[in-house]
């Protein structure tokens, strides 16, 4: 059985590096990634089955790994050769369970909830954020009876999504997919989830001007979050939310998803000021609002998108940033002198909505039945013509997509394309 | 030779082509046989002595008032306000009207030692004039003797220390006004009647009112009651600054009104062409003519924007009258018709137009796509008595680029109103009742607007509302040769061809409609029967 | 050592290509001397001379005013109404004046006016009268008094629709007041029914004033002794005015005069200001009446050029900080 498998090769790492220059995804020939024959990963334990995925996408993270431009912060949290695809749904190899401790049958289709946190590493007991269910924050995600890897897709030993063969995941980390879910629905549960992780986590008041940057899947699926959030009373109204969107395919999906206004990204900063009654000032890269809005979403994690995220937020307000960034260059000044709060939103866990704890997946399985977040995939390709899937997702806002995935499910049965 | 008059030109296959104005540019097209093409008069003979005829003007009032000299006298408060930059069109050869009548006002107040003295200029809610601008306007010897000692204001419908409220009319129209002019012991405005919508007591009511006062005319229903705005007896518009200009002199306010009109001679003896019928080219107005089209054509749209802006008209006055509000800016609309009027014959299925590069509000600026819409479909749509020259559920087809560039020191709340307020509606009710308040209380356009040289915040929505009796009346509106984002995200069509607008016109209004061609500028003002 | 000379050459051939002898046995007939009243301009209006003219204003004269006096212009808008002939009578302060109002006039009235000039000084030798000529467009007038041959010279050129610049003064101011008008201007408006366009020029006499060959170092020396020195001037232009009927060119002339202190006004206060003072102020054109140093206490600091690099004045700072202290 085919898989892709990414190896540790420095030159080819800076090669894909200087490829990518060209535009994100354009590496992949020269990157360490290899479509190979392999086996299904050996089970680490009782505790863990095989899943055979269906769909699996392709992330910003995968991204950034693949041109090279990933930080070097993560060098010891990964091992190679690991197998890429975190956003996986699949089918279950055996009878198992699943996270809730409910019962899965063989065949039943199963969502991975990708974080290698203490439980799956058999370490007990168990750091204090997985003991208070934070699995995201894990501490010990080097270490246990596994490889180093935060998530599956980072690591040697359990495989990962784009991958016929399969991967072996532990009980902790499935949650089944409802009936309803198609498997392109069900591929974005992990993508919300980080999305939801990160709205739930912000200070989001009623009355408050919202802004998301960036309308890719996290930026979308942020909106979609917020809508949702907001309409079950799980989080307060925001008075409008405003998205920057560079393509109007964006722009329309934003729209749908509930924001109160999509724009491109140079306006974004004009309606943030309008919708906050504020001042501008003439900063040296535009116009600075002297007021702005009460919490930004930053779904691109770049230099230029921390920056404006700096720029238009109100004294006092929280940036979060829900997409990765890696090493940036960003003027700390107004973070300073306007008391802001800049936040990071990884993965997901255990939300406290309400005064009641609930897994972030499941959360989000809801969610995903309620906006019908499926319709953000906008291809998939087989494994074999991984170059052109990647060299799409690197150039998805461009070519009219949003997400991009491996479609696993013809070469399960068994037959070729 | 007598000026000729105006006159409507059935297309055959001998006639040539037509000039259609392209914004900073011009192309050649030719319209169907059997189309109408109306022609503007041509520009009457100027007055001779015009500093004289100002002199006997003001010597010699209409109506219940007294000679300007006879209202002087020393101790009192005076107050000249005058028109702003959005007039005339294209800005004049100095010495401008205002500052010839001025000038003759201010001889009379200081010979009957009037100390004094202050000048407004009327903006209501257009922008600040820059001292070039005033300069301009007033000639820099009354600039230099008042702007130093800030006796040269500028209006400011946002200083509420300088805003009067003069009550509300039967209708419950609030009036507010400028506080130094109601509190003077005589406001004398000095106007220019460029087109018929112009003077009378909208020059009062309106140039120096505050949002609040406007909002009662300046809103959607007013417009689409306006049929046209540009003949006051069927213009709701001017029913209700009459009611308000009525109860402003009941308040006691004094108004002793100057009407300037102008004749159509609008661009230099460069661009004679433009304004001469196309099979009355002379052979260097055809050499003219191809060479600037050429140059326009390869220079950047910065620079024909340019040279397009410094051209100054050699427009003349054809008349001037002083006294009464009503009873002068009857007079004044007679010599306006007398210059633009020209009679037509029934309505056709499409109206055709070319738009120039300037209109009221983009004067040394950029004519971006909201000014175009308000000046083909606020301007030139009404430039009518009687009936609108197109059908109701024709279509009007108007030539201009319309590229999405704006001037952000002047048209800051036109970007927004762009990207926020045309991407989710263009229907004028709605955007009314969704989005003109936000704009209109803006501190940030507020800001601009009283202390840069903005337009204010909820100036866009006007423009779109100058619109709405075109937009209620029209079945299509398709923009020739406009940039398609631009025109799509105002609601109307793009072609980029003549014969593909007819196409979609066709669409519209049936196979073999009829046709007329609005051949302007000059501006012509259609009596259609 | 003599370097050879082709016209010496020429001279010195015999005829025909050398001058012919006088035959001894005819009367030699005194040399014709047209000069000052008598000499004869009309070439200078004609097409070489015209154009070479226009030529020069245009690029030469123009520039050289501009660099030299940069000036601020007033009224000139109003020019544009008028129609030519038209009269324009100014003060007069230094030589300056002709060429800075010739070239700050439109250009359709540049190229087709004439300047009255001072038959006496400008055309007292051939090669002076031909240059003034040219360059200027001069015609000689007597100053003294209206004069019939000057007077009938000038009003036919304004019949035949050539403008003229005239300064009623009759010369050039010696103190930096100007002198009472004479008739001239009003003389001429009358008689061809032109009409008079005052104007009012401001700060020649920094850059080039009238010397005082008398007292050398005395008057005239606003320029501090240096042949020409920049300065800033303004010109204005005032309405035109016309004789009213029954109106007798003196009294007309005295109207002009005081128009052009008008302007003198404006220029000293503002427009408004100029409008509103009382007839009988002070001079601004004549000059109070007083003794000489008092007169010349009345014109004022002289105009600077505003420098691009200012540094402060270091003496002078020092110089004032000393009389505070003192005071102090």
């Amino acid at each position: 059985m085919k898989a892709l498998v990414f190896e540790r090769s420095m030159p080819r790492m800076a090669a894909s590096r200087l490829a990518s220059q060209l535009g994100s995804g354009r590496g992949t020939r020269v990157a360490p990634l290899r479509l190979v024959e392999t086996d299904p990963p050996p089970c680490p334990g009782d505790d863990w089955h095989l899943v055979t995925p269906s769909l699996s996408g392709i992330c910003g993270s995968d991204l950034a790994t693949i041109d090279g431009r990933s930080s070097w912060y993560f060098e010891p949290l990964v091992s190679f050769p690991f197998t890429p695809g975190h956003e996986v749904v699949g089918v279950l190899g055996a009878d198992g369970s699943a996270a809730d401790g409910s019962a899965l049958r063989a065949g039943a289709r199963v969502v991975i909830q990708p974080v290698l946190g203490c439980r799956a590493r058999r370490i007990d007991p168990p750091c204090p954020s997985c003991a208070t269910g934070r699995t995201g924050d894990c501490e010990n995600t080097a270490f246990g009876h596994l490889s180093p890897g935060i998530q599956t897709g980072f690591c040697a030993d359990t495989g990962g999504g784009w991958s016929a063969a399969g991967l072996v995941a532990h009980e902790s980390q499935l949650y089944a997919v409802p009936e309803k879910l198609s498997d392109a629905d069900a591929v974005t549960i992990e993508p919300l989830a980080c999305a939801l992780h990160g709205v739930l986590g912000s200070p989001i008041t009623e009355d408050d001007v919202v802004a998301v940057l960036g309308a890719g899947t996290l930026g979308l699926a942020t909106v979609a979050a917020i809508t949702h959030l907001s309409g079950r009373g799980l989080i307060a109204s925001p008075r409008v939310t405003l998205t920057g969107a560079r393509y109007a395919h964006q722009r329309a999906l934003a729209r749908e998803f509930g924001a109160s206004a999509a724009l491109s990204p140079e306006h974004l900063s004009a309606a943030v000021r309008r919708h906050s009654r504020s001042m501008a000032l003439r900063g040296p890269s535009g116009a600075r609002l002297t007021g702005g809005a009460d919490v930004v979403f930053d779904c691109v994690g770049s230099s230029e998108s921390i920056e404006a995220s700096l720029e238009i937020v109100r004294p006092r307000g929280t940036v979060v940033l829900i997409g990765m960034p890696g090493r940036a260059n960003v003027d700390l000044a107004p973070l300073w002198h306007r008391e802001l709060r800049l936040a990071g939103a990884y993965a997901y866990g255990t939300e406290s909505v309400r005064g009641t704890d609930r897994p972030t997946f499941e959360l989000a399985i809801e969610a995903v039945a309620a906006m019908g977040t499926g319709r953000l995939v906008s291809a998939t390709y087989p494994l074999e013509r991984f170059e052109e899937a990647v060299a799409h997702a690197g150039a998805a806002g461009r070519r009219g997509s949003v997400k991009i995935a491996f479609d696993l499910r013809a070469t399960h049965r068994g037959g070729r394309r | 030779m007598s000026p000729r008059p105006g006159f409507v030109l059935e297309v055959d296959g001998s006639t040539p082509p037509t000039l259609f104005w392209d914004g900073e540019g011009f192309t050649l097209e030719r319209l169907p046989e059997g189309s109408r093409i109306i022609y503007a008069p041509e520009p009457l003979d100027a007055l001779k002595d015009p500093v004289g005829a100002i002199r006997h003007a003001l010597a010699h009032p209409i109506g219940d008032s007294e000679p300007l000299a006879a209202l002087l006298r020393p101790g009192m408060r005076l107050t000249i306000c005058f028109d702003d930059v959005s007039l005339p069109l294209p800005p004049m050869e100095r010495p401008d009207v205002r500052q010839m009548v001025i000038e003759e006002v201010l001889d009379l107040a200081a010979a009957a030692g009037v100390d004094d003295v202050v000048l407004v200029a009327a903006l209501a809610l257009h922008r600040r004039m820059t001292e070039a601008e005033l300069r301009h306007a007033l000639g820099d010897r009354i600039y230099e003797a008042f702007a130093p000692h800030g006796l040269l204001t500028q209006h400011d419908a946002e200083d509420p220390e300088n805003l009067v409220h003069l009550g509300r009319t039967a209708e419950g129209e609030d009036v507010e006004i400028n506080r130094r002019a109601a509190e003077s012991d005589l406001i004398v405005y000095v106007n220019i009647s460029l087109v018929a919508m112009d003077g009378g007591h909208k020059s009062v009511a309106t140039g120096l009112a505050s949002y609040r006062s406007l909002r009662h005319h300046h809103n959607p229903h007013t417009m689409r009651h306006s049929r046209s705005f540009m003949h006051a007896p069927s213009s709701e518009l001017h029913s209700s600054n009459w009611r308000m200009g009525r109860l402003i002199k009941e308040s006691g306010v004094k108004v002793f009104q100057i009407e300037t009109t102008l004749n159509t001679d609008t661009f230099p003896s460069q661009f004679a062409f433009l304004q001469r019928r196309e099979w009355e080219w002379t052979l260097k107005d055809r050499v003219t003519y191809a060479a600037t089209a050429k140059a326009l054509d390869t220079v950047p749209a910065k620079l024909s924007r340019q040279v397009f802006h410094s051209i100054r008209a050699p427009h003349a006055m054809t008349s001037v009258q002083a006294g009464e509000v009503e009873a002068t800016h009857e007079l004044a609309l007679a010599s306006v018709w007398r210059q633009q009027g020209v009679v037509v014959e029934g309505q056709s299925d499409i109206l055709t137009m070319g738009l120039p590069y300037i209109c009221p509000y983009n004067v040394n600026s950029i004519m971006n796509p909201i000014l175009v819409a308000c000046l083909g479909l606020g301007y030139f749509f009404n430039m009518y008595r009687g009936k609108p020259l197109v059908r109701p559920g024709g279509v009007l087809i108007m030539q201009h680029p319309t590229r999405p560039d704006f001037n952000p020191a002047y048209h800051p709340s036109y970007i927004d109103f762009y990207e926020q307020v045309l991407s989710e509606t263009t229907d004028p009710n709605e955007m009314h009742k969704l989005f003109e308040e936000s704009f209109a209380t803006d501190p940030w356009y507020v800001h601009l607007y009283r202390t840069g040289h903005a337009y204010h915040g909820v100036h866009p929505f006007y423009m779109w509302y100058w619109c709405a009796h075109a937009l209620e009346h029209l079945g299509r509106v398709i923009v020739l040769g406009g940039d398609p984002g631009a025109v799509r995200r105002m609601g109307f069509s793009p072609a980029s061809t003549m014969a593909d607008a007819l196409e979609m016109a066709k669409d519209v209004v049936g196979p073999s409609p009829s046709l007329t061609h609005l051949h302007t500028p000059p501006i012509l003002m259609a009596d259609v029967q | 050592m003599k370097t050879p000379n082709p016209l010496g050459a020429i001279g010195r051939a015999r005829f025909p290509l050398g001058a012919p002898d006088w035959p001894s046995g005819v009367d030699r007939p005194p040399p014709e001397r047209k000069v000052g009243l008598d000499y004869d301009h009309e070439w200078s209006r004609r097409y070489p001379a015209r154009l070479l003219r226009a030529v020069m204003l245009d690029n030469v004269t123009r520039p050289l005013a501009q660099f030299v006096a940069p000036r601020t212009v007033r009224g000139d808008e109003y020019l544009r109404l008028l129609e030519a002939p038209v009269i324009f009578a100014a003060n007069h302060a230094s030589h300056l004046d002709t060429p800075l109002l010739l070239t700050t006039l439109p250009a359709r009235f540049r190229h087709r006016t004439v300047v009255g000039a001072a038959a006496d000084y400008f055309f007292d030798r051939r090669w002076k009268a031909a240059l003034w000529s040219l360059s200027l467009a001069a015609i000689p007038i007597e100053r003294a008094r209206v004069n019939r041959r000057s007077a009938e010279i000038a009003t036919d050129l304004l019949r035949e629709g050539w403008n003229l610049v005239i300064f009623p003064e009759g010369g050039r101011s010696p103190d930096g007041w100007a002198q009472e008008f004479r008739g001239g201007a009003a003389y001429l408006s009358v008689r061809t029914g032109a009409p008079v366009v005052p104007v009012y020029i401001h700060g020649t006499r920094r850059i080039l004033p009238k010397r005082d060959e008398a007292h050398p170092g005395g008057s005239g020396t606003e320029n501090r002794g240096r042949p020409l020195r920049r300065a800033p001037v303004t010109v204005v232009f005032g309405a035109p005015l016309g004789a009213a009927d029954g109106e007798d060119a003196r009294r007309f002339g005295a109207r002009i005069e005081r128009a052009v202190e008008v302007l003198a006004r404006e220029v000293a206060t503002d427009w408004w200001a100029a409008r509103r003072s009382p007839q009988d102020a002070p001079g601004a054109l004549r000059g109070p009446d007083a003794v000489a140093w008092r007169r010349a206490w009345a014109l004022g600091p002289p105009a600077e050029l505003e420098r691009a690099n200012a540094w402060p004045d270091v003496r002078l700072a020092r110089v004032t900080a000393r009389r505070r202290a003192r005071r102090g």
